[in-house]
């Protein structure tokens, strides 16, 4: 079996980094999963052109899984291929695990930790921190799990290679969410006095009214989320547009 | 994730001199932004220009009115972001048709590759020019509106906010227990922001 040498592993996170960088509705990420196992098939097909075209052919099918533990599927293919597995059971390992990474990888940082990292610069910002370091904070924490995420994959996946399913059914990423839910409504409740207040609320008796009607508004947004979203949209947009065009006959 | 709106945003401020203001922009497009996820083949608005674009918009101005303003554009650049992404991803599946008969080669796919993402690079930086370029045109003589209509544009804010942050909690979960730590968080926001005030 062919050793990963840390300087491959490197060139691989590296690449990894820009697997969405030719998404489209055809193959999705599937040009990036080969784009980033370009340093390991290279190595392991040198001596033999055909079959490393072969190999980047298969490579670049459909392929869509969250961006950030595709390290999780590309290093065990790297595994599998350097053990010259068939190319059938590569591509049905793709197939099977495929869903699994983009389900655990969609809820863990789509759905709780990039709105939570979010929700916390937004506050910080609010609660009178200096603008650069609400943005740095977001940008450290969030990056911070997307890299760990990035590079534990690789490991996980050059570790357990076909059988990285199974290990991925025990980490805590699964149970993870879960556990972002609440600080996240908490932080989200957190945002929203201040943000009312921010917004130019006046100080006294009419901070209250002006933090409760905000709250009953979020309510009501979350009582009626299609309805809400499009009105909490389409309100600025009109107002936007009348002063605009106010403007314009002036102008 | 430089491209969310709040690093997109007082990014663009500090270069136009106000990296708060800029902060402020962004903050309201991702309040508004923040339910959108981009998961599978979905389609989303393109933060990076729309918050850029508002930045640009509401640095000159300043006021509640200038800020309304500046988030209806970026809605609007962001929808339009949308659409040139939903374009860029035909043009990188032509870019990366690997099945056509020939030799795949490192040296090749690396090429398709690096120049979907060029054009996906391109689409960005023309989306935001054009947007940047063409404000000061759509909204002349804006300066010269009664700052009046201050306080009407802070409450438009203030219910578009609001609204959409119920939405957003409603997306990350639902249940008594989400709702008491909303609660919970709001209130003791409140109650140290009233005191420190």
């Amino acid at each position: 079996m062919l050793a990963l040498s840390p300087l491959v592993r490197l060139r691989i996170l590296l690449r990894s980094l820009a697997i969405q960088g030719s998404w489209n509705y055809q193959t999705m990420q599937g040009a990036g999963i080969g784009f980033a196992l370009i340093p390991v098939l290279a190595r392991l097909h040198r001596r033999d052109p055909a079959s490393l075209a072969e190999s980047l052919k298969r490579h670049t099918r459909f392929y869509n899984g969250h961006p950030y533990l595709a390290t999780v599927a590309i290093a065990a293919v790297a595994r599998m291929e350097s053990e010259q597995a068939q190319a059938e059971e590569i591509e049905r390992f793709k197939s099977a695990i495929v869903s699994p990474l983009g389900s655990i990888g969609d809820r863990l940082v789509w759905a709780r930790w990039r709105p939570l990292c979010s929700l916390l610069g937004l506050t910080l910002f609010l609660a009178g921190a200096p603008w650069w370091v609400a943005s740095a904070a977001f940008l450290a924490l969030y990056n911070a799990v997307h890299l760990a995420l990035r590079v534990w994959g690789l490991h996980l996946g050059w570790r357990e290679g076909r059988d990285v399913g199974r290990a991925l059914m025990g980490s805590p990423l699964r149970r993870l969410p879960d556990r972002l839910t609440i600080p996240l409504a908490a932080v989200a409740g957190a945002l929203l006095p201040l943000l009312a207040l921010g917004l130019g609320g006046p100080s006294g008796a009419g901070s209250l009214s002006v933090i409760g009607i905000a709250l009953v508004l979020a309510v009501v947004g979350a009582w009626r989320p299609a309805v809400a979203g499009r009105l909490a949209v389409l309100v600025p947009l009109v107002g936007s547009l009348v002063v605009m065009a106010l403007g314009s006959s002036i102008g | 994730m430089i491209s969310r709106p709040i690093v997109a945003g007082p990014a663009a401020g500090l270069l136009l001199g106000d990296p708060e203001a800029g902060f402020w922009a962004g903050a309201l497009l991702e309040v508004l932004s923040l339910h959108q996820l981009p998961v599978g083949a979905s389609r989303y608005w393109d933060t990076g220009p729309a918050a850029v674009a508002a930045t640009a918009a509401f640095v000159p101005g300043g006021g509640s009115v200038a800020l309304l303003v500046a988030v209806g554009f970026g809605v609007i650049v962001g929808w339009l972001g949308s659409w040139s992404v939903h374009a860029t991803r035909y043009l990188s599946a032509r870019l990366v048709a690997l099945e056509a008969p020939g030799t795949v080669t490192p040296a090749s796919l690396t090429a398709r590759h690096l120049a979907a993402m060029a054009s996906d690079l391109l689409r960005a930086a023309a989306l935001t020019f054009l947007a940047v370029w063409a404000f000061p045109r759509l909204a002349a003589g804006l300066a010269d509106v009664p700052r009046l209509g201050d306080a009407v544009a802070a409450i438009i804010l203030l219910v578009s906010a609001s609204l959409m942050l119920g939405v957003d909690v409603r997306t990350i979960a639902w249940g008594g227990r989400v709702w008491a730590a909303f609660g919970a968080g709001a209130a003791l926001s409140a109650i140290l922001a009233l005191c420190l005030r």
